[in-house]
């Protein structure tokens, strides 16, 4: 590792040319932590001492115990590339003048679907990703679903093939077949990568290619790496061909025929797929010879690729041996760092396609400027991806990137929270920033200003934000955009402290906890019960033991997992509803009614939301949901909270004063979204329409205190006359495993009302892949039942997919959501039983 | 001018919720249940002029006859309170005030509550029938070892068993509900009567080491453990916090007859104050769900009344109401000690006065209601006013967000800005006849 003091690396990053921000990642198991120790290993900066500790990035003792990535975490590298490689960087915007030496802040990531709001809060500071696959198992649903992030965030791809010693030493693959093996996970890739990028979009054409050197091949593990672009400097003399076009004839349908010394673009029975037998065979040679112990073959063959091995190396042999030549031949960080020097962006050429996906304000005012040209002079625009735990309990550095501006200890600068609006005071504090500091892995280093294009840490703001948001001197900045994240609170358990006199102690630790992960929620029901929702069991377990261990220390009692349920209809109702205000002097008259299918998703996503234009929106609705043009025009609002899908429609035909009742219908239109007829839980997918208002000519007899809680009503009698049905949350699993262990998955699938929608084998390996819809309510514990009915070979990965309607009718005594809505009503202190229809409803 | 007032049948015909059946007494008897006697002889002993009755709804129907004897005997006229302003159980001063009476007499269950009035008052309970017998039989059935630290309470429909069961109970303490000096801490209670809530105030109140209660009125009779609903006491965390998030309090004034009702809302109005919230003082006579759903912009309701109101675990209303001990727990760090309880009574004068709550600007905190970050400064960032016009604010499509944050902003915040004229937009028609009446049924209306 690399040495440098923080004044050279503050030097570092006013070069913002020569940075590159990036994340790591993958799905779950592909090797990401191993591959970046490789990387650490050859340019990390600082902590020398560390060096070569395997899972540098795993700063968790968890995370150590388990081998699994729990937290992103960032580090900060330091290479310098060559002069025969600057060449291969042709835009003025990638690398300064003078320099060749390049700061890399790398953030890894982990790959649990569980955790991908640990990948969300990376992406947003950084502006490339190394999207690592196992070349055994090939793309999988969270290498689709992170990729898909990235793109959508505009952050640019880069591909690295892991994991090459398994499928030589295990799967034993002969080079044609691993050459198909690579080139179908660079189609897969590029095909995710085609379906959500625009290739006439601001960044381009964003595809991987090998031939271009964005794609790397190697074993994270055994240390050793390249792309295509190594091999074609090693040949470019012998052929005296130009590197770059070398690189072509490297890849793809590209055939050698060495007797003829003719490259052609068909096989025939004389030539050779020049990849196989320039690149893998000189490869499957050295795998060959010394594992299968060939001593005289290797010590003849090592010399002769130029490696010079230790004098301490040389006894070794085995895999021993393969290793040391494989890491000294083909150097893992080499590759990589030139991987990610020449193709993925700096800070400049990023943040000028990426201000307009990132900022909310105008796109021409002094930060949305500041940002596209990431000056270090213009106002600072900061946004705080994440908060990370100090050594101090209870606080956190505030963990962020700098896009515009400068950063600095001791600076006074506005602190706005997500909920801020401009012009308002709601969410917005204005403190000094106590203090500036680099974070490296464990390590922490005060730095006195970090300049835009930069990722940095701040003390003294966490008490000001909850788990994100932009920090800027701007007095009229608008936010940086909230995340989106690919996964949802879905699953909750509730806690208490085994000792009641503790629980101060339990409310100020879920706070903490709240503050320390990007997605956990932590409420308080109705009911008073403490209740902590998270993606998936394992994130909860960890949720819980951080809790217990590091925000609140004593000790907690957790309830048995549960999953929320939302409450919707199945038809219209069978009635107009009627209810009275209690003065009787007003009358509503409504009816419920499902949504179609994907309109309710759609308002999830923000397609239609209640902030668009309506005539555009009404447009959107009648074309896509044949929703009548001039109803869609007139929707009041959606809820719960405004925003949530299910929606208010005035179909009322000209009826006096209505307007003057729309806030009172609205507010008891929120109520009752929120809190549903059967268990008080939210609504969803649920339209309801006004059909006719009648009102007391006197202003004072139609106020709130008559409507809303007549709203209320009118909404639970509609909802009651229109089939209501419950709707539970369901995971989308993917399952690998062997082809023998697919009888076992059927079978607990089934005892767990799952259903499998695809099945089918990864090409060129003896996997299968099994995908099925899963209730998260029958998730729980469904990894290790998996693993005891399979022998421990299947792994499931589940993330939150969609609602779906549990069936049967919560009405009817003795079906699954009758019980289901009673236990709720138990839970949350309702009267047992069920909601009674004529109580909301009135007769004219 | 029937557009503006209610037909008089509605409130003739309009059914009353009531709570307990209505109890229609027997002439021969009346004396003897009502206490009669008693009555005239506290009146004729303290010479008072103008007596008033109060009766709870379901003694109404014996008042006229029992207001008719009174004033038979008296020779002068006696006053019957015909509605209850707040709660019937507790003295209602105010309306006996109206003319300016001179004395009060109670019928029907009581509750803890003393009361804030001066006015002399005298409690007649209720005479319930219990076998004192058969009650001290099941006693020792059901509890294998009676020891000392077991007491009898008795409900105040009872009380006049008092001496059947001291007899019976020979050795064992009895105590009726109403006496002033009610110990009961660390004692085995038994009750008799039924009310649930009463049971709860002894228990939160009282704080027995067990209690158990006896209904004389159930089939078959038994001695039924009581314990508080822990769901109650876990809700208190959930309007607590409520109560932090909430930026306007309204206050409610739920009783003109507790003691020290005053002394607990300037509590209140004080921490809320401190705590730089917004309150508002309402008197709406008895609450009702329309009533306090006419205030949109209050988030939480602290209903100040009497211990044995059921409008706390309504969870009819538009927004949360609370009790004033959940707004001492909430806003007041330095009160933890205190153990929830109905009656502020009970720890209001065990309270320190406050000056200011320690509130460190820098201090912020996350809700766990909406995750939002709480602060405790209500306005400290100075926005300088630089000639600009502070009320807009530019958003990124270009339209107009309008600053909410002055004086009645809120109001800007609704759709409904007045009366809509609708100039030149309406087509001008010539008139037709529309409805007669009002809303609730028009005269010419065709169903």
């Amino acid at each position: 590792m690399v040495n440098f003091t923080v004044d050279e690396i503050r030097g570092m990053m006013d070069k913002k040319r020569n940075i590159r921000n990036m994340s790591v990642i993958a799905h779950v198991d592909h090797g990401k932590s191993t591959l970046t120790d490789s990387l650490v290993s050859k340019a990390g900066i600082i902590a020398g001492a560390k060096a070569g500790e395997t899972r540098f990035t795993d700063t968790r003792k968890d995370e150590q115990e388990r081998c699994i990535t729990i937290k992103s975490t960032a580090i900060s590298m330091y290479f310098e590339l060559e002069d025969k490689d600057l060449v291969f960087i042709t835009s003025p915007d990638q690398r300064e003048k003078d320099g060749k030496g390049f700061l890399i802040n790398l953030i890894d990531s982990p790959g649990h679907v569980d955790f991908s709001s640990e990948v969300t809060a990376a992406l947003r500071v950084t502006d490339g990703a190394l999207v690592v696959v196992d070349c055994v198992s090939g793309v999988c649903v969270q290498t689709e679903t992170v990729l898909r992030q990235a793109i959508a965030e505009r952050i640019k791809p880069i591909l690295f093939m892991n994991k090459m010693d398994r499928a030589l030493l295990e799967l034993q693959l002969d080079s044609e077949e691993l050459f198909q093996t690579f080139q179908r996970i660079v189609e897969n890739v590029n095909v995710i990568i085609a379906t959500y990028n625009d290739d006439s979009g601001p960044m381009g054409e964003v595809r991987v290619d090998p031939s271009k050197g964005s794609v790397g091949f190697g074993s994270g593990l055994h240390g050793w790496a390249f792309t295509l672009k190594q091999f074609a400097e090693m040949y470019a003399e012998k052929f005296k061909i130009d590197v770059v076009k070398l690189m072509n004839r490297l890849w793809g349908e590209s055939f050698f025929n060495g007797k003829t010394k003719k490259w052609t673009k068909q096989k025939d029975a004389d030539n050779k797929r020049s990849f196989c037998m320039y690149i893998l065979d000189p490869i499957y040679k050295i795998f060959d010879a010394i594992m299968n112990y060939k001593k005289e073959e290797y010590e003849a063959l090592i010399p002769k690729l130029g490696i010079q091995l230790k004098h301490e190396d040389k006894d070794k042999d085995g895999k021993q041996l393969l290793k040391v030549v494989m890491r000294t031949w083909l150097p893992a960080g080499e590759a990589l760092l030139q991987m990610i020097a020449i193709h993925l962006p700096s800070p400049v050429t990023a943040q000028k396609y990426r201000m307009e996906m990132l900022y909310e304000g105008p796109h021409d005012d002094e930060a949305a400027i500041g940002i596209k040209t990431c000056d270090p002079n213009a106002p600072l625009m900061m946004y705080i991806s994440k908060m990370v735990p100090t050594s101090d309990k209870g606080r956190f550095y505030a963990f962020g990137r700098v896009f515009s501006g400068k950063v600095a200890t001791g600076q006074k600068a506005r602190i706005m929270g997500p909920n801020y609006t401009p012009g308002k005071k709601e969410d917005l504090y204005e403190k000094a920033i106590q203090r500036t500091i680099l974070m490296m892995g464990r390590y922490v280093e005060a730095i006195e200003d970090v300049p835009s294009g930069n990722i940095c840490g701040l003390v003294g703001v966490d008490q000001f934000l909850v788990k994100t948001g932009t920090i800027t001197t701007f007095k009229d900045a608008h936010n940086l955009k909230v995340m989106k994240f690919s996964v949802s609170p879905v699953v909750r358990v509730a806690v208490e402290p085994k000792n009641p006199a503790d629980l101060p102690k339990l409310v100020e630790g879920l706070k903490r906890l709240a503050k320390s992960d990007p997605m956990v929620q932590c409420i308080i029901e109705e009911s008073g019960e403490h209740i902590i929702a998270g993606a998936g069991e394992l994130h909860l377990e960890i949720c819980l033991k951080d809790l217990e261990d590091d925000h609140a220390c004593i000790p907690i009692k957790k309830s048995d997992p549960v999953v929320s349920y939302r409450e919707t209809v199945s038809e219209e109702s069978d009635q107009m509803c009627l209810s009275k205000s209690p003065n009787k002097h007003n009358r509503l008259f409504m009816k419920a009614q499902p949504m179609p299918d994907g309109l309710a998703e759609d308002i999830d996503d923000g397609k239609v939301n209640p902030r668009d234009e309506f005539k555009a929106r009404a447009r959107y609705l009648g074309e896509k949901y044949d929703y009548d043009v001039t109803e869609a025009r007139k929707i009041w609002c959606f809820g719960p909270d405004g925003t949530g899908p299910n929606i208010l429609v005035d179909c009322t035909k000209g009826v006096q004063y209505l307007n003057e009742i729309k806030d009172s219908v609205v507010a008891g239109f929120q109520w009752a979204t929120k809190e549903g007829v059967l268990s008080e839980e939210n609504l969803r997918g649920v339209r309801f329409n006004i059909f006719d208002v009648t009102l007391h000519a006197d202003a004072i007899h139609r106020g709130g205190g008559q409507i809303i809680p007549t709203t209320r009503r009118c909404l639970y009698a509609c909802l009651l006359t229109a089939a209501p049905r419950l709707m539970e949350p369901v995971y989308q699993c993917e399952i690998q495993c062997p082809e023998v262990a697919v009888g076992g998955i059927y079978g607990v699938l089934n005892r767990r009302r799952g259903h499998v929608f695809e099945e089918m084998q990864v090409a060129g390996t003896p996997m299968f892949v099994v995908k099925a819809y899963l209730p998260v309510n029958e998730s729980f514990g469904f990894t290790a039942d998996l693993r005891s009915n399979t022998g421990g070979q299947a792994f499931p990965q589940c993330v939150f997919d969609h609602w779906q309607i549990l069936p049967g009718d919560p009405l009817d005594a003795g079906t699954r959501p009758f019980a289901v809505v009673q236990e709720t009503r138990k839970r949350k202190g309702l009267k047992e039983g069920l909601p009674d229809l004529q109580s909301y409803l009135d007769k004219l | 001018m029937p557009q503006f007032s209610t037909h008089e049948n509605v409130s003739l015909e309009k059914e009353v919720e009531v709570k307990r059946a209505i109890i229609q007494t027997n002439s021969d008897v009346i004396e003897e249940v009502y206490d009669i006697a008693k009555c005239v002889g506290w009146i004729r002993e303290n010479g008072f002029q103008k007596v008033c009755l109060q009766f709870p709804d379901h003694l109404l129907p014996d008042s006229s006859e029992i207001a008719l004897r009174l004033q038979n005997i008296l020779g002068e006229t006696v006053y019957i309170l015909g509605d209850t302003a707040y709660e019937s159980c507790c003295i209602d001063y105010v309306a006996a005030a109206h003319i300016n009476a001179d004395a009060i007499i109670h019928f029907g269950p009581t509750c803890f509550s003393k009361t804030s009035a001066n006015v002399p008052y005298l409690n007649v309970n209720e005479k319930l029938p219990l076998n004192a017998l058969v009650f001290g039989a099941a006693l020792k059935d059901h509890f294998e070892c009676i020891g000392t630290d077991f007491v009898v309470v008795l409900d105040d429909g009872y009380i006049h068993h008092y001496d059947d069961v001291c007899s019976v109970l020979q050795g064992l303490e009895v105590k009726k509900i109403n006496e002033e000096t009610l110990d009961l801490i660390d004692k085995n209670v038994i009750f008799i009567g039924n009310n649930q809530r009463k049971l709860m105030n002894i228990d939160l109140n009282f704080k027995p080491k067990t209690l158990h209660y006896f209904d004389p009125n159930q089939n078959p009779l038994a001695f039924k453990k009581f314990q508080v609903d822990s769901k109650i006491i876990k809700r208190r965390y959930f309007l607590m916090e409520k109560i932090r998030d909430a930026n306007t309090l309204g206050i409610v004034i739920g009783t003109l007859g507790v003691e020290n009702y005053l002394k607990v809302i300037d509590r209140v109005k004080k921490l809320a104050e401190l705590c730089g919230k917004k309150y508002y003082l309402i008197s709406v006579g008895k609450p009702t769900v329309a009533k306090l759903a006419n205030i949109g912009e209050i988030d939480i309701y602290v209903m100040i009344t009497c211990s044995m109101n059921e409008i706390y675990d309504s969870r009819d209303f538009y927004k949360p109401i609370v009790t004033p001990f959940d707004v001492e727990m909430a806003l007041n760090p330095n009160t933890s000690d205190i153990k929830f309880t109905y009656d502020f009574n009970r720890y209001l004068n065990n309270l320190n006065d406050i000056t200011s709550i320690a509130r460190n600007e820098n201090e912020t905190d996350v809700s766990l209601l909406t995750g939002k970050l709480r602060s405790n400064r209500p306005d400290s960032i100075s926005e300088e006013p630089d000639n600009k016009d502070l009320q807009m604010a530019l958003k990124s499509d270009g339209s107009l967000a309008l600053n909410t944050n002055f004086g009645a902003g809120y109001l800007s915040e609704r759709s409904w800005k007045g009366l809509e004229q609708n100039l030149g937009q309406t087509e001008v028609k010539m008139a037709e006849e529309g409805r007669k009446g009002i809303a609730q049924g028009y005269t010419n209306e065709q169903i």
